[in-house]
């Protein structure tokens, strides 16, 4: 990928309208920016001539508090969203990495799906209107202000997860939920041979915890200690009276499972859970690729586990997340240095998908990205998408080559 | 041969229903327009859905997938004639997948049916239109319906996990919210059948709470309710259901189901906490002091299980008592941000009473979804000009509240040409793009959604 000439950051979203339709006659490839932490997502673009960053398009449009919704503009780090929700006693489950560089389109784009959502809803749940900028300078506005609308096809719902290839976000109004008084973090390392009693006795909680991990290798990068075969890592969220009970209730579970102690964390309990959120794209440059698996909760752990003994298989270091109560399995495959590993990836990349398919990448600098199957298997609507892509962007200036199937 | 012949060639006799009195049935849903069918069609499998498409195209008939007939606004109706495609014989619960919490139906399912058959399993499908006990889950996904509970589950769209679909040609194609590219599913849910006819889906299911509480405030006045709801909204509480109903409502619902709400109240809050007992408990405790605070006169919290599905009975079984007041009633259907409450109930009066028409409230009060209920005569037609009047001038004040002009019942024919007052035409035509894509010839449900006369301009690649 040769790297992009040319950057501009329109302030206005007439001034990005401007800038994409002047693209899109004159034949020029768009690469679309926000904070860039969710990069390792998807192909490189196949062609840049001009890259559109949403930096300037910054700040909050609508506060509305007392609805709990909120307007934004795309280019709005997540934590200062966040941070205002939170002083009104309010929030949405953004759980994406590196929230203080990470916007709210790029998120959005990305269809960033965060560990919490089985508890609190999917991120493009809350999203309740947006403002796009289509390949042809269209500005097209989709949904409102409100928080049940079925006036017309769901398009924001659409644009989530479209990578940038449809249009450019220029705005996104969301619904917020209050916040949980509440957080609280279990630790305990793993003995061997207890992950799936402990996982099966984590999904069937009475209280389900707000989100809950089973953590293999990332030292360092997130809390507790390394058992034997990794550590456990449930985000407790509630009432006083809720968290005593759950808290009960996951040290007996656990205790069955076979896991003798876990200790607990109060304070910093959310800021521990984000490390495990920035932990799915921690890369280490050009020596580490990050896949994603989005399994069935019953599932996952042993997706983790056959993921784990394919990179060992492959002679490559394999570190897994696996998020027990949305059925996520995540593993990063690394080697000592960028040319050892260069030498196995492919072939590793082949033996993954050929045992599960579905892996997506969703980090990592690795230069030949666009040898692995990024996406996974193509999806049974494929030429649909095709086919919309085309519609929508016929001469694909947007983000070409980075989708699902080279959109 | 003829479209016919060639229907009950393929689905056999039984399946195809050609007689006028038939016809005469499918020719409604719960709008008041209709239009008469040229054949109606009870597929048995998705391969007969299939079938029944392709037969369409060949002879260049529409096709109109109903559920229960339900829809308020027409949706179901095939105003400009052809094929309706009913899903009454596939109606079964494909599989309970209790560990992971889904379910997979087919789109003739009863709504209610679901929850029934999940609670053994502890789970229950959380979508709870009014009309649960006759609606489909098919049609429910295609208006993306709402209810009640959606307050804090969600609406019809975040539960529905991937989809079976038939396209315009009649190709079987599957969206799963898990696939990577596009969320189809998401563009598919909601969509009034104009893109596709979904023919199976997997559906998320939730966890039977272990408590569930619910009380009821009595007000003086419309006014003080609308305030306390937006006041409990201001404070960051949501609760499992926040309903309102006014006095026109609250004494035929009392009078009908005997359900133990004030009779003489002006107003009433039906407020509905679940969860963990004592956050429950707690919730309850704060609504109830912001109710007070608010003017609430009464507040009464059911005692024990029957007595809270007695109160829900009145609640959902509202639109149908308002037959003791009027023998015809038109449910306008609206949303405003929650704050507007008490200023959009202002306004629906005032239309109400500057047209003579009688209207009643009962609403989704914690989402600002508003559904006046207008009372009227249909062989008087002056009373049927005054509601309509009235609907517009209900309809134009929530667009100039902020709001929109359907929060859970969808577009259909009815408000088709009302699009553009909230719609601009870029906006129309991004949605005209998606249609293109899955519907170029606009074979499936025609004359729906988009507004009539003026089609979505084409947008010319450069």
């Amino acid at each position: 990928m040769s790297a992009p000439r040319e950057r501009v950051a329109p302030a206005t979203v007439k001034a990005l309208s401007t800038a994409v339709a002047r693209c899109d006659r004159s034949g020029h490839k768009v690469r679309i920016a926000g904070g860039e932490t969710l990069a390792g997502m998807g192909f490189p673009a196949e062609r840049v001539d001009l890259t559109i960053a949403t930096a300037a398009l910054n700040g909050v449009i609508a506060n509305e508090r007392a609805d709990l919704v909120f307007a934004a503009k795309s280019g709005t780090p997540l934590a200062d969203l966040s941070a205002m929700l939170a002083g009104q006693g309010q929030f949405v489950p953004f759980d994406a990495p590196h929230p203080q560089y990470a916007t709210l389109g790029g998120t959005l784009a990305a269809g960033w799906l965060g560990p919490r959502r089985h508890c609190y809803g999917r991120l493009r749940d809350y999203v309740i209107g947006s403002t796009i900028v289509l390949a042809d300078g269209t500005i097209a506005r989709a949904g409102g202000m409100v928080v049940k609308n079925v006036t017309g096809y769901d398009m924001s719902r659409l644009y989530v997860g479209s990578f940038g290839t449809l249009g450019v976000l220029a705005q996104a109004n969301l619904k917020t939920i209050p916040m949980p008084p509440q957080a609280r973090l279990f630790l305990a390392a793993l003995p061997e041979r207890t992950r799936e009693r402990a996982c099966a006795q984590l999904a069937a909680l009475a209280i389900r915890p707000a989100a809950a991990f089973l953590i293999d290798g990332f030292h360092h990068a997130i809390d507790g200690e390394e058992g034997a075969e990794g550590r456990v890592l449930a985000l407790l969220e509630g009432s006083d009276a809720t968290l005593e009970r759950a808290t009960l209730e996951l040290r007996s579970a656990l205790g069955r499972a076979g896991v003798p102690e876990t200790s607990v964390l109060d304070a910093g309990a959310r800021e521990a859970f984000a490390r495990v959120v920035d932990a799915y794209v921690a890369s280490l440059g050009e020596r580490s690729v990050t896949y994603r698996l989005a399994s069935l909760p019953d599932e996952a752990v042993r997706d983790g586990l056959r993921m784990h003994e394919i990179a060992r298989s492959h002679e490559l270091r394999g570190e897994t997340i696996v998020d027990v109560m949305n059925g996520d399995a995540v593993l990063r495959v690394s080697d000592a240095d960028s040319h050892a590993f260069g030498a196995k990836i492919e072939a590793f990349d082949e033996a993954l998908h050929a045992a599960l398919p579905r892996a997506c990448v969703i980090a990592g600098n690795h230069p030949h990205r666009a040898a692995l199957q990024v996406w996974g298997v193509a999806p049974e609507a494929l030429e649909r998408m095709r086919a919309l892509k085309a519609r929508f962007d016929p001469n694909r200036t947007l983000n070409p080559g980075r989708f699902v199937g080279g959109i | 041969m003829t479209l016919h012949e060639r229907l009950i060639e393929a689905l056999g006799r039984d399946a195809v229903k050609i007689a006028p009195e038939d016809l005469a049935v499918y020719a409604f849903d719960a709008y008041t327009e209709s239009g008469t069918p040229s054949a109606v069609v009870l597929p048995a499998s998705t391969r007969d859905v299939s079938a029944i498409v392709k037969i369409a195209r060949d002879c260049g008939e529409p096709i109109v997938a109903r559920g229960a007939g339900t829809g308020l606004c027409g949706g179901a109706v095939p105003m400009t004639g052809g094929i309706v495609l009913s899903f009454a014989r596939m109606n079964r619960v494909l599989a309970l997948d209790e560990r992971n919490r889904r379910a997979h139906v087919q789109p003739g399912l009863i709504n209610l049916d679901l929850s029934r058959h999940a609670a053994p399993s502890g789970l229950f499908y959380a979508p709870d239109p009014s009309s649960q006990k006759i609606s489909t889950i098919g049609g429910n996904i295609a208006t993306n319906a709402g209810g009640p509970h959606c307050l804090s589950y969600g609406t019809t769209g975040h539960h529905v996990l991937s989809l079976e679909v038939v396209d315009a040609s009649g190709e079987v194609f599957a969206t799963s919210v898990d696939d990577v590219g596009y969320d189809l599913t998401a563009a598919l849910v909601g969509s009034e059948g104009t893109l596709g006819i979904v023919t199976a889906a997997w559906v998320r299911l939730t966890a039977l709470p272990e408590s569930v509480r619910v009380a009821v405030a009595a007000f003086d006045d419309v006014e003080s309710a609308s305030a306390a709801v937006s006041a409990i909204v201001a404070a960051g509480i949501l609760p499992t259901a926040l309903e309102m109903m006014d006095a026109v409502i609250t004494k035929v619902v009392e009078a009908a189901f005997h359900a133990g709400y004030p009779a003489d109240a002006a107003a009433v809050l039906l407020v509905e906490n679940a969860g963990v007992d004592e956050d429950v408990r707690a919730a309850e405790a704060v609504i109830q002091s912001i109710a007070i605070k608010h003017g609430a006169r009464s507040w009464r919290s059911a005692a024990d299980a029957g007595e809270r599905e007695a109160l829900w009975a009145g609640r959902k079984g509202a639109a149908g008592a308002t037959g003791r007041i009027a023998p015809n009633y038109y449910t306008q259907d609206v949303c405003v941000p929650r704050s507007k409450l008490p200023i959009a109930l202002r306004a629906v009066g005032a239309a109400a009473l500057a047209n003579g028409i009688t209207v009643g409230n009962v609403f989704h009060a914690g989402d600002g979804n508003l559904h006046p209920l207008l009372m009227y005569d249909k062989r008087d037609r002056r009373q049927v000009a005054a509601v309509v009047e009235t609907g517009n001038a209900i309809l134009q004040s929530a667009i100039d509240l902020g709001g929109t002009i359907s929060g859970e019942h969808g577009i259909g024919w009815e408000k088709r040409d009302a699009m553009t007052r909230v719609y601009s035409t870029e906006d129309l035509a991004a949605m005209g793009r998606v249609r293109d894509v899955f519907d170029p010839a606009r074979a499936l449900n025609p004359e729906k959604i988009f507004p009539s006369g003026a089609r979505c301009p084409e947008v010319v690649p450069p």
